[in-house]
């Protein structure tokens, strides 16, 4: 029954930013903003049970947990750049949305190096 | 109750758009430039309260 919340919440927002479009533009980001913040709020329960379900499991399988925190991060990190590029966009500007979206994958690579390098430790060490 | 901070957001929006309407064709730009900041400074307010509980919820869930 979750999904009929969220489809109420986009389509009545999307009625009003259309009907607010003519007198008050900006009014309209203002509308689109707290629509994606309530969809986002609405599952944002269940995505923790789900990271907690992945994350005991990886522990069963004892891959390194801190790998699994690192790219936990990165899809955090990933879904607030594409919410903030997202919301840009609808507003028409894309220059800016291309700049955090550099920013976001500046960050993510800087946050996987340590990934990077185990990787290739374990490459040289496979190689004769 | 995300519903009612749309409704309240789309009112206030509509009542500073005809507020501006009427105070500009009363020949009062001063205060119909007020009303528009002041419609601007609460809606900011609200949508910033809930922007940051959906930033401390993504950092809770996925421990930035």
């Amino acid at each position: 029954m979750e999904i009929i919340k969220i489809i109420a919440l986009g389509l009545v927002a999307t009625i009003f930013i259309m009907m607010l479009k003519q007198y008050r533009p900006e009014y309209a980001i203002y509308v689109s903003l707290l629509a994606g913040a309530g969809i986002v709020l609405l599952v944002m329960d269940k995505l923790a049970g789900i990271i907690n379900i992945l994350s005991s499991l990886s522990n069963k399988a004892n891959i390194n947990s801190g790998f699994l925190g690192i790219l936990l991060k990165i899809t955090g990190i990933a879904f607030l750049t594409e919410f903030a590029t997202s919301i840009c966009k609808d507003s028409g500007e894309i220059a800016i949305a291309n700049k955090i979206e550099l920013g976001g994958k500046v960050i993510i690579i800087g946050m996987s190096i340590p990934i990077i390098t185990a990787l290739l430790e374990l490459i040289i060490k496979i190689l004769p | 109750m995300e519903i009612d901070l749309l409704f309240k957001i789309a009112g206030i929006g509509i009542i500073v758009a005809v507020l501006h309407q009427i105070l500009s064709k009363a020949g009062r730009e001063d205060q119909a430039m007020m009303v528009t900041l002041a419609g601007v400074v609460i809606v900011l307010t609200v949508v910033i309260k809930e922007i940051s509980s959906l930033f401390s919820a993504v950092r809770t869930v996925f421990n930035l």
